[in-house]
Order: structure tokens, then sequence, then C-alpha cells
């Protein structure tokens, strides 16, 4: 005899709808209930009978909706079954959790952020901006094909530099650590980086190495 | 009716335990050591290695078979992954989580054994599992919410009623009282969020119940249990108080009731420790002079890639604030050698954190991917060699620090709690206010249990030796 799994109410929501950016990634966007979070802060998001996996949230905290970012895993369970999902399906959603948010001080000292995202690595970064209007911010985006920058267009193009290892669509053809190596980081940044755990090692040993503090830089690993 | 319960894993297990032998005694149920002998046999399972999961397998086949020749009920619970939940499911007569416990005499009831039962609750507790509103199954997609969700961790609110229970405690002057349970830091090393869920903190009323309680039957060593205590509070977004506050009116309890006693808290998560913390230890003589503080790493890049969410340096700046307000104190830490990608550099930056912080005690783990944790995705690329020789020099590292510690002991009158006889070698083992291993070679079996004072009169690397001043001096 197994024992009932029961559930809050509260972390049920129901799905709004999915828009589709490229064949394998999508945005999910579901109500948002109570779910209150700070823009950098992620989220589980499952089925029912499945391991949650954990999103940053990809929507500003000022909106009636929470979205996030999927891009569809080989092999994955989760993003696969997400995938199909319709509008009007039930998820279970938890959190908000995580640390990778942006102080409230640096937002009144108007500080110079540096966002450096590889693929749905953007998602705080989309949360950040949608959540802080004046955000002083640069964001470098690396994917491998020029398509693969996401929703590019919400961003200002000024602030934005897309790198394309893969094809020559983006800003600059290379890995964002060679786009990094030659540019000059100003001390008073405060630098976020999402995504792998390779790029993020990498841009700390770049940044290290130019003498940034390493005490400004804040990381949220993906997998 | 007799059972066996086989607890796998850490502490907050083996306080789990406790309060499942409570409804299991409760019910008429009586411990035995022997699982031949039993007839309801359990396992609170534990997730951190796989060779503990294998155990339940290997258990759960060998009582499956001895289902043929007498009756059996079997269960599991404890730190269970969802995947193997659903395994489980299908092997065992009872799966549940701790929040279910409550339930636990329905389910055996259902097998045609036990009688009715209330549950002792400590006091001032309420037993409110009828009314908790999270027990209510509620609709998904219009189909009433049964056994379907097998792989979904209860919610948070759900450990209430298992809390409400007063635990059969294992120790006459030990116990564990648990604050909080789950984690939300998401370590890539581990798998406990997805085991036991996000945190949720134990209303602190009814922690210090219990902790009253236990201060009345004359406990001498409390210690506060959760996979991250000093997050404790937080998860109430202002509707229970800090960590702080709670060892704070600990500490008033203490000195209200003129405790003889220790209490300790683990574990706490450098990112969350403040020194407000600090501050209170330091200013009430219950609260002991030891702190476990777990760094994992010496290396930021090593502690990003596990997602520790602090770096060296901030672990740097609580130790001087713990040596400046807690002079006397012991300090212990976690340290994991060999993490997925860890080189030799990052290494050495971790020798270089064990000789700077001079710990008083390293639980040093090669690392072993765990399954469900991040990090079991990942190369385990560090070969077991190096693991093995990277445990070996810190583990001497280590060794310098506290054989220095423990010659700096010689000599001095410490107070020291009995916690063992050992029957064979005649000989007591007992503990400092530091936690630190001490040898009484006496043949006083009634000790074990009590305070006495002793006298350092030898020392090894992670151990003392001590004596009575009168029986020191007359040896002299």
């Amino acid at each position: 005899m197994a024992s009932e799994y029961v559930l809050e109410k509260e972390k049920i929501h129901k799905l709004i709808g999915i828009r589709h950016l490229t064949t394998s990634t999508y945005v999910l966007r579901f109500d948002k209930k109570s779910l209150d979070f700070k823009a950098g802060q992620y989220i589980t998001v499952g089925k029912f009978n499945v391991e949650p996996r954990q999103y940053s949230v990809y929507s500003p905290n000022n909106v009636e909706y929470l979205e996030v970012l999927i891009k569809e895993v080989e092999d994955g369970k989760v993003s696969r079954q997400l995938k199909y999902c319709k509008p009007g399906d039930n998820l279970v959603v938890d959190g908000p959790f995580g640390h990778f948010i942006i102080k409230d001080e640096h937002i009144e000292q108007h500080k110079k952020f540096l966002f450096i995202g590889t693929g749905t690595g953007i998602s705080p970064f989309h949360s950040f901006v949608g959540s802080y209007p004046n955000l002083n911010y640069q964001l470098i985006h690396g994917v491998h094909y020029g398509e693969e920058a996401y929703e590019k267009d919400f961003f200002d193009p000024d602030r934005m530099v897309v790198c394309t290892s893969k094809d020559q669509q983006g800003d600059f053809a290379g890995r964002v650590t060679d786009y990094l190596k030659n540019q000059e980081i100003v001390n008073e940044t405060e630098v976020y980086l999402c995504g792998n755990s390779e790029m993020i090692l990498d841009v700390f040993d770049i940044l290290e190495n130019k003498g940034f503090p390493t005490e400004q830089i804040h990381t949220e690993v993906y997998f | 009716m007799k059972y066996h319960l086989l607890t796998l894993g850490c502490q907050m297990n083996k306080s789990d335990s406790e309060r499942v032998s409570a409804v299991l005694e409760e019910m008429g149920y009586a411990p035995v050591e022997n699982e031949e002998e039993a007839n309801l046999l359990g396992i609170l399972a534990c997730s951190v290695r796989q060779k503990s999961i294998d155990k339940v397998y290997s258990k759960i086949h060998k009582w499956n078979k001895a289902k043929n020749h007498r009756h059996l009920i079997t269960f599991v619970s404890g730190c269970v992954l969802p995947a193997d939940r659903e395994k489980f499911l299908k092997l065992f007569d009872m799966v549940f989580q701790m929040g279910e416990l409550p339930k636990l005499p329905d389910m055996i009831r259902q097998y045609g054994v036990g009688n009715g039962m209330n549950f002792n609750l400590p006091n001032g507790a309420t037993d409110d599992s009828k009314k908790d509103e999270t027990f209510n199954p509620v609709e998904l997609n219009g189909e009433p919410v049964k056994k379907s969700l097998k792989g979904t961790l209860l919610a948070p609110g759900a450990i209430k009623p298992f809390w409400n229970i007063k635990p059969q405690y294992q120790s006459s002057f030990e116990a564990y009282i648990p604050i909080q349970n789950g984690c939300d830091k998401f370590c890539t090393f581990c798998a406990v969020p997805y085991t036991r869920g996000r945190e949720i903190s134990r209303p602190s009323e009814d922690i210090l119940n219990e902790f009253e309680n236990l201060l009345d039957q004359g406990y001498k060593v409390i210690t506060l249990l959760g996979q991250n205590v000093n997050s404790y509070g937080k998860d109430k977004n202002g509707d229970e108080i800090s960590f702080a506050e709670l060892l704070e009116l600990i500490g008033k309890k203490g000195m209200e009731k003129n405790a003889d006693a220790w209490v300790y808290f683990t574990s706490p998560h450098p990112r969350d420790m403040t020194n407000d913390v600090i501050d209170v230890i330091a200013t009430y003589p219950v609260l002991a002079n030891q702190i476990h503080l777990p760094l994992q790493s010496g290396d930021d890049k090593v502690l990003i890639k596990m997602n520790r969410n602090h770096n060296v340096a901030k672990f740097r700046e609580i130790v001087e604030y713990i040596r400046e307000k807690l002079p006397t104190a012991t300090l212990f830490t976690d340290i994991i050698v060999g993490f997925t990608g860890e080189t030799d550099d990052q290494f050495d930056n971790t020798v270089k954190a064990i000789n700077e912080f001079a710990f008083n005690m390293a639980y040093i783990a090669k690392y072993s991917p765990r399954p469900g944790a991040t990090s079991y995705k990942w190369d385990d690329d560090v070969p077991n060699e190096t693991k093995k020789e990277r445990l070996h020099t810190l583990t001497s590292h280590l060794k310098k620090h506290t054989a220095a510690y423990n010659k700096s002991l010689y000599g001095q009158k410490l107070k020291v709690l009995v916690t063992g006889y050992d029957a064979k070698k005649q000989c007591l083992s007992a503990l400092t206010e530091g936690r630190i291993n001490i040898r009484i070679p006496l043949d006083e079996p009634g000790w074990v249990g009590e305070f006495k004072e002793v006298v350092v009169s030898g020392y090894t690397d992670f151990s003392l030796e001590g004596l009575p001043e009168a029986i020191r001096e007359h040896a002299i």
C-alpha cells in the first residue's frame, strides 16, 4: 500500500501558453498565484508524476504571470514532457529559491552591471531587465547559432552583444570568453554569470587575471 | 508484535527514527535488534550515497523472500529520491514521507494489525494533523490526487504533525531536536532538496517546549538539527523568529532553569551565518562553545561549481568573528576532496584553508557522485587514487592542528560528559564541551550520562585522555 501524496493547492499552476522560440527551445507561461520572487531567483517546475527541474524565472517580477525558458534536453524527461503541455494543463511549481539577485542598494546606487549568460542562462537577465527598467547594464549572450539569441529584441541593442560560436549571425563570432578577453571591465561593475560551469569558471579566471575583484562576481551554475 | 528499524545515514535520520519508534511502540510494538524476530521491518533510507540505497534494495529483497515462510509487513521512509520511491512502491508494503508518520498506524491497521493510539505530545503542542488542510487531497485536472503523485514531495506544511510526535529518545542524556526540515540550497553534490523538499521551519514554540521538557528530564546534551539550521525562520517571511533569536530564547530558558547542559546545532551554512548567532553563543552558558561550519572546499572556483554561494573570504570573515567572540570554541568542518574537475592547484587551496583555519576536526570525504544530485551528470574525472592521496594529505595537515590543540589542553582541568563505557577495556569514553573525544581509564560504568571534571593527562592527534584530579595526583 502506498500512502497518498498530497500537494498544497497553491503549488498547482495552470499553463497559460507556450511560445516556441526554436525547434528545441520554448517559453512556458503559467499563472503566478501568490508566488512572489526576486528577479534572478529560480523555481522548480514539473508534472505530477516526474521529478521537477529547476528553472530561473524568465519573466519580470512585476507581471501577473510566470515564465520559464526551457531547452529540450536530449533524453530529458521533464523538458520533453513540458514541451507538449497544453494551455489549461496543471503544473507543479515550487519556489522561489536562490540568491542570484541584485541588491537593492546597488539599484539605488545606479551601479554598472555586466551580465554574461550562455544559452538559456539568459533567463535571469531577462527577468532583471524587465523588473528594473532603468538598469545600467551590458549583456553578453553566448550561443552556438544566431537563432538561439532568444527574444533579443527585448533588450536594448546598444547594451547587448551576441557571441555565436558556430555561425556568423551574432555581433561577435566566437565564445563569450574570446570576446571578454579584449574588453575592459571597470572595477566598480557587478558581474553576473549564468550558464554552464565551464563558461563561468573560464570567465572567473579571465576577470581574476584582469585584476577584477572576485567578490563582485555573482554566479548561477546551469547544469 | 515486534519491530526492527534500520536507520541509515545522518543525525536527521537518527532523530526521525526516534519518532518512528515512538509511533510503533505506542501501537504496542516492541523493538528488537534481530530482524529475524520482527514481524514489522522498516528502513529509514539515506540517498547521500548509492551504497546506502543499494543496502535498501538488498534488505527488501531478503525480506520479501522471508515473506514466503512468515508474515511480515515492510515499510521504508527517510531520504528517498522520487525515482527510488517509485521503485520502492512495488517492493515495500508501505512507503511514506516523514510528514505522513502520524498516518502509519492507519496504514499498518490495513494489514489487520494494531490498536488505536494517541500520540504523546510535548507540553503545549497540539496534534493538528487532522485539521491540517495539506492532508486533504486536491483535485488535479478534475481527478482527486491519490497514489498517482508517487514522485512528488509532500507540501511543506505536511511535516508539522510529524514534529508534534513525542520521540522515543534513544539516550537518557543526549537528544536531538529537529528545528527545520529540507533544504533550498541545491549544492550540486547533494540530493537533499530532492529527498526532503524545501526548507521549512518548525514552530519556535514547539521547539522551546521540547527543549524545556528535555531540560526537566535532565538531558545533558541537546542538539538542534536541520539541514541548514541557520536559515531557520526564513521560510516564514517574517512570521517566525530568526535562528539567532531562537538560540537566544534557548539561552534564556537555560539560564532561567539554571541548566547544566550543552546545546549544539548542526549544521549551519556559511552563507546564512550571521554575527548575531555568534554573539548569542557568547552570551549564554548553555550554548556550547563548538561550531560545525562546513567549508567543503578552500577554492572559490570549486565552491562556485558546488553552488555553495559563499567564497573563502566570506568563510574567513565568519571564522575571524568566531575566534574573536568565542576564543575557546572548537571549530569543525566538512570537506569534499576530488570534486568533479578539482585540479591540483584547487586542492592546494583547500590545504591552505585547513592550515589557515586550524580546524579542530574536519570530516573529509572523497567525492562520490550521488544519484539525484546535479553533479551526478558531470564526469567524476578525478581518479580514485588521486582522491585517496588528497584525503591522506589533507588529513595529515589537519592532524598538525588537532594535535597542537590537544597538546595545549594537557594538564588543564575540563568538564566532560561521560558518554560510554567499554566493559572489555574497563574504560570510559567522554566528550569535552568542544566535542573532543576523551578517554578516561576508569572502571566506573555508573558515570555514563554524567558530567565529570577531569585533568587532561594525555593526548593523541584526535583525542585526549583524562583522569579526575584526585586520582591523577595519586597516580603521580
